[in-house]
């Protein structure tokens, strides 16, 4: 990170307003957000005013906060959109595609605006064009023609003379024009030309529809280039004699006679009192202050045109609970300290098993309770890092509208389940792997419209995105109705690229050849083409995150990519499980049951595989003891308890000495502290403080199948 | 020593309106929304409440009018933050019972003074 572009100018009043940056940031990106997720979703021909509201609203809040604190390029790009969007929630224009189009795109610039202010080192967003196509947006078709109007001097040769960093200048603060009277108020318009040519120089706006009764023209201007400066620029369009700088920074002002409001001595422009309002004080309506006045001599006309469409805003529901941001090392540090404390607790609890509870009654009491608490205090602190999978989802609509643009394609997304919770650190991990998948499927998957025309299907195709929960998994499916994959093409291809592809395989095998390293299927078979590209990548990122991924297709019809995830990292509930003088621990949301094993239940089939039937269902056994090579040293013993394990739509009974208990163990990684071993997914500190290791039991019903 | 309700959507601004007033020695409550703003302040009593005007749920115009129907805010200055400061803004305003308006942006020192001509 290199230093914010924002230097210590930024220093007011002694309250150094750079420490509100970062907030500042992550809510204007918040916004930005939530304003593109709008737009994509809003549907031009019957736009809600609801929704013309939030979206609004959005552009609204990401201006005040970048005005507020000095970030001028990107005031003046919202100042612009929010200028169209008003007129839109007003109805004085209806919305159109190109609009959408445009304000997407002013999105991107102010996040690009926005990542330049937080010190990404880019050059300076060039938004001249987008700030032009807006303001062309807002006078509407029938207002183009008056437009020839502009200076004789609209020379724009001045701009030069403006500093040339759009970084978030000090100094901003907001000035009132005053132009005129002049003989021709057109003259005024030209004013909007500089602000125009001249990057950097903030926004102009008219003040009261620009039109006062007195022939005066007002006009707002955020900047951050002096006084002086400014109205020299000004001169090349009025003449220095009509033009009168004055401090908005006013900005303020009270209704004489409302409750609270000062005396009048208070008649700087910018702020007022209301007379006669509660609270203001006695004296005030006297000597109203030169703002008020006109407010109230130009009565309700205005106001009563205009004021139904504004009601609505309040509607506009957005419920935003109060929430506290924090960083996200501070939370892992406390993820941290719970895994410690579990580990404590687990081992206060062997240890508190060997005391006499009648005897140290209050001991037993306080162990149960600590117990209680460690458990609820641990859900407490998992549950913070938790976010929703809408956090993932909600890139994809733009990217398969841009994608599927470029392509010439029709898609549509569908998503389901964007509620379902998944770790932070998850959320971060999958977002790559499941662009990649999306992007795959409209790519490759997804045929023209007019080739789906002819195969009898919708012109329109449909990427499915479904996240769920099931057991302590999240399930992420990617799903298209497109071409789909062809098993003889992918057998083929598999072969002529070296890999190992028998007729045997079954059809999930055989899909599952597209993430075999190397199986780039790029100038392939025209059903296939690029399917493999980086699939290898997304293969090995899932399987990092202890996930797996499987492929369903139906040739002509689509297919579906199902990514199924654990859902944390760092704390599960297990089982213990005790092999020869070892423990394992099996993740109890894959525990089916468990029974012990009679004679005659075990059948060997096929020479060396051996089978149990489980209420007429023959399932796999798996001796942990020979997969582990457990070395045993009482012979007396043998492993006669069969654990019925579920993973992967497979299950398996895995044979084990005894059941030693249920128990929450905090995941250490085995392969950051030693190595990948096969079968084991990771390992974890008993109470005794010995170390176990976790079942991999994905891997065993894998195992199983071979 | 005066209390303050604070009510604005963004974070950022309501971080920064309340850190000034906590410096300038105000006890600051912070409000998310109009509606939020509402029920604080009937939980409790202020000596000004400084207000953000477009918020969702309910509108800085709209809590006004909600709180001089109240006895407890009949002369409680309310003063409102707003973007824009046309006529048709200050009317509504004014009928709503605000006591003032404060233009955003405006700076730190701004936002003191102000508040200095309204809490005594």
């Amino acid at each position: 990170m290199g230093e914010q572009t924002h230097n210590s100018a930024s220093l007011n009043a002694g309250i150094d307003l750079s420490q509100f940056f970062q907030v500042f940031f992550e809510e204007a990106g918040e916004n930005l957000e939530q304003m593109e997720q709008m737009l994509l979703a809003i549907d031009v021909e019957a736009a809600g005013d609801e929704e013309l509201n939030a979206i609004f609203r959005c552009a609204h809040s990401v201006k005040g906060g970048a005005a507020t604190f000095g970030f001028t390029d990107v005031a003046e790009l919202t100042h612009q959109m929010e200028t169209l969007l008003d007129k839109l929630r007003r109805h004085e224009l209806a919305p159109t595609a190109a609009m959408v189009d445009v304000l997407l795109e002013s999105g991107d610039a102010l996040k690009a605006q926005l990542a330049r202010h937080q010190g990404n080192g880019a050059e300076p967003i060039e938004t001249a064009e987008l700030l032009d196509a807006i303001r062309a947006l807002v006078e509407g078709p029938a207002a183009a023609p008056p437009r020839a109007a502009p200076a004789p001097a609209a020379a724009a040769p001045t701009a030069p003379t403006a500093p040339a960093t759009p970084a978030a200048r000090p100094g901003t603060r907001a000035r009132v024009l005053t132009v005129g009277p002049l003989q021709d108020p057109q003259q005024a318009e030209a004013l909007f030309e500089l602000f125009r040519e001249i990057p950097d120089l903030g926004s102009i706006d008219a003040v009261d529809g620009g039109q006062a009764a007195d022939g005066l023209r007002r006009f707002r201007i955020i900047t951050a280039t002096p006084d002086a400066e400014l109205l020299d620029l000004c001169t090349f369009h009025v003449a220095r004699e009509h033009l009168r700088l004055e401090d908005a920074g006013a900005g303020y002002g009270f209704f004489p006679g409302s409750p609270g409001a000062p005396a009048p001595a208070a008649a700087d422009p910018g702020y007022g009192f209301f007379d006669d309002a509660p609270g203001a004080p006695a004296a005030a309506a006297a000597a109203a202050s030169p703002v008020p006045a006109p407010a109230a001599a130009t009565p309700a006309p205005v106001a009563a045109t205009r004021t139904a469409a504004p009601k609505a805003e309040k509607a506009a529901a957005n419920p935003e609970s109060s929430t506290l941001r924090v960083s996200v090392e501070k939370v892992d540090q406390l993820i941290n300290l719970v895994g410690e404390l579990v580990i404590t607790q687990a081992m206060l609890a062997q240890n508190g098993k060997g005391v006499d509870s009648a005897l140290y009654q209050q001991l037993s009491a306080g162990l149960a309770d600590l117990e209680r608490n460690t458990r609820d205090l641990q859900e407490a602190v998992m549950s913070i890092r938790m976010i929703p999978m809408s956090m993932v989802f909600n890139r994809f609509p733009r990217m398969l509208r841009d994608l599927a643009g470029k392509l010439g394609k029709k898609v549509e997304l569908v998503t389901q389940g964007e509620a379902t919770e998944l770790d932070k650190g998850l959320v971060e991990k999958i977002t790559d792997p499941l662009t990649h998948l999306v992007r795959n499927s409209c790519d490759h998957g997804i045929e023209l419209p007019a080739e789906r025309a002819a195969k009898g299907k919708p012109e329109t195709g449909t990427v499915t995105l479904v996240a769920s929960h099931q057991g302590g998994s999240i399930v992420i499916e990617v799903r298209d109705d497109g071409r789909g994959l062809n098993r003889a093409k992918l057998i083929a291809k598999a072969r002529e690229r070296g890999i190992d592809a028998p007729d045997s395989m079954s059809d999930q095998e055989a899909f599952a050849l597209i993430f075999a390293p190397g199986f780039s299927t790029a100038e392939a078979v025209t059903d296939v083409s690029g399917r493999g590209v980086g699939m290898d990548v997304v293969k090995r990122n899932i399987t990092a995150l202890g996930g797996t991924v499987e492929i369903d297709s139906a040739e002509g019809y689509g297919m579906t990519v199902r990514v199924r995830l654990p859902l944390t990292l760092a704390i599960m509930d297990g089982m213990s499980v005790g092999v020869g003088e070892e423990c394992y621990i099996l993740p109890l949301s894959s525990v089916v049951e468990s029974f012990q094993v009679r004679e005659g239940m075990v059948k060997t089939i096929g020479g060396s595989g051996r089978v149990v039937e489980v209420r007429d269902e023959f399932m796999p056994v798996i001796d942990i003891e020979r997969v582990f090579d457990v070395p045993r040293f009482d012979f007396e013993r043998v492993s006669n308890i069969m654990v019925v394990v579920e993973a992967e739509g497979g299950r398996v009974a895995l044979l084990v000495d005894e059941l030693l208990g249920q128990q929450q163990v905090v995941v250490k990684n085995l392969e950051a502290n030693y190595r990948k071993v096969d079968d084991v997914s990771g390992a974890t500190i008993l109470g005794d403080g010995r170390v176990a290791l976790i079942l991999d039991i994905g891997a065993l019903v894998r195992r199983s199948r071979h | 020593m005066h209390s303050i309700l604070a009510v604005d959507d963004s974070a950022s601004m309501r971080q920064m309106v309340s850190f000034t007033l906590k410096n300038a020695g105000f006890n600051v409550v912070e409000a998310v929304d109009g509606q939020d703003a509402y029920e604080k302040a009937n939980s409790r009593d202020f000596n000004l409440v400084l207000t953000d005007q477009n918020m969702p749920r309910m509108d800085g115009i709209s809590l006004t009018r909600r709180l001089r129907e109240n006895p407890k805010f009949k002369s409680t200055p309310i003063l409102i933050l707003t973007t824009e400061s046309s006529d048709q803004m200050k009317q509504a305003g004014r009928a709503a019972g605000a006591t003032g308006w404060l233009v955003k942006p405006f700076d730190p020192t701004k936002l003191i003074e102000v508040i200095g001509k309204v809490i005594r």
